[in-house]
């Protein structure tokens, strides 16, 4: 793989760091289903740590849906159980009826991570274009906590910007905190320093922020806020935090 | 889904697709099946609707089956009685100036009519 090998000695090393960002991850088969790529989009759910392959267990969604032309779907019933990461998750093959942009979006059960002190929720989507159409790329859903694209979030080539407004409650967050990982599936990237695991930007005043990876495959943009609520955890009231997560594939490019 | 089927079509379809060039707003054609009729629908990538153009109608072995006027709506219909479609159908649109095309596998088919 041409890219992804940063540091080959220094795997060791990286392997005894501790694990870094969680994501909630909805990865599909293919984001761009083309009609002779067949009829349907096989979807696979996780909780891990994307670079590290590390998987963890997600509990059954709070809710799981697919918006398309404007109509959403509740999908939670459908969801097959499965081993992602070694851990529990799940999938879907879900047919893409007609063309245009299906936004597949999970919201999981609260997470509580002892480590930080705090409940984690990831709202987490992904945007798949059926058929050629990519009519609705820049769908807004109207979760407690989004980010918005700007750029077409399929259809990238390696090294393009990505470009999204991180929202909360439908207003855009200033100076946003937004952090990037890899899913190193099948990439063999090893990062010469725990820091280079996710990295992270931050939005600017309008609540935009911009990354340009340095390779193809999925990459995810968690942007993390605390919420204006607590959760219960033995009997006091614990911080939340609220990522807004989109998945977005870089194409590699072919040309020479 | 037989895709091996689909690409077969497909195979036989980007001969005559080939020569045609992509321009900067696309046509994008897609085609609905039931059990009576083949509903063609096309627009451009811009979202806007295709107000004329050309409808073909191949089988799976690239034969012209027929030919109809798009309409004003952007959509067309071939009602399934009226062409023989056991080898799959494959859809072109071609305005002229932008043209694509949509396969209708003989799965599709027996999908919608529930055999």
């Amino acid at each position: 793989m041409k890219h992804h090998i940063f540091n080959a000695s220094l795997a060791t090393l990286v392997a005894a760091m501790p694990a870094a960002a969680h994501y909630g991850m909805i990865i599909p088969s293919d984001p761009m289903i083309s009609q002779e790529d067949g009829r349907s989009v096989a979807l696979t759910m996780s909780f891990s740590h994307p670079f590290e392959l590390d998987g963890m267990t997600l509990e059954t969604p709070v809710a799981f849906s697919v918006t398309h032309e404007g109509a959403s779907t509740d999908l939670l019933g459908s969801l097959q159980d499965a081993k992602v990461m070694g851990e529990p998750g799940y999938t879907l093959d879900y047919p893409l009826e007609r063309p245009g942009t299906y936004i597949f979006a999970m919201e999981p059960q609260p997470y509580w991570e002892p480590a930080e002190d705090a409940f984690i929720i990831h709202y987490t989507k992904t945007y798949v274009t059926a058929y050629g159409d990519d009519e609705g790329w820049d769908t807004e859903l109207g979760l407690k906590t989004e980010i918005v694209p700007l750029s077409k979030p399929f259809g990238l080539w390696e090294h393009n910007v990505f470009q999204g407004i991180v929202k909360m409650d439908g207003a855009a967050v200033p100076y946003a905190e937004v952090e990037v990982e890899f899913f190193n599936d099948g990439a063999g990237a090893i990062a010469p320093d725990a820091l280079m695991i996710t990295q992270t930007v931050k939005a600017d005043a309008a609540g935009v922020f911009t990354y340009a990876p340095p390779s193809d495959g999925w990459w995810g943009f968690a942007a993390l806020n605390t919420a204006d609520y607590t959760l219960p955890q033995n009997g006091e009231d614990k911080a939340v935090e609220l990522g807004a997560v989109i998945w977005v594939h870089f194409e590699e490019w072919t040309g020479q | 889904m037989d895709r091996t089927v689909i690409r077969a079509i497909a195979l036989a379809c980007c001969v005559i697709a080939a020569p045609f060039g992509a321009a900067a707003h696309q046509l994008v054609v897609f085609a609905s099946v039931d059990c009576e009729a083949v509903t063609v629908e096309a627009k451009f990538s811009s979202g806007r609707v295709t107000q004329k153009g050309d409808v073909r109608v191949l089988d799976g072995e690239n034969n012209l089956l027929t030919t109809l006027p798009l309409q004003s709506d952007g959509t067309a219909r071939v009602p399934l009685d009226s062409v023989d479609h056991s080898s799959g159908l494959v859809i072109e649109v071609d305005t002229g100036s932008h043209d694509n095309y949509w396969i209708v596998t003989p799965e599709d088919i027996a999908r919608k009519c529930g055999s």
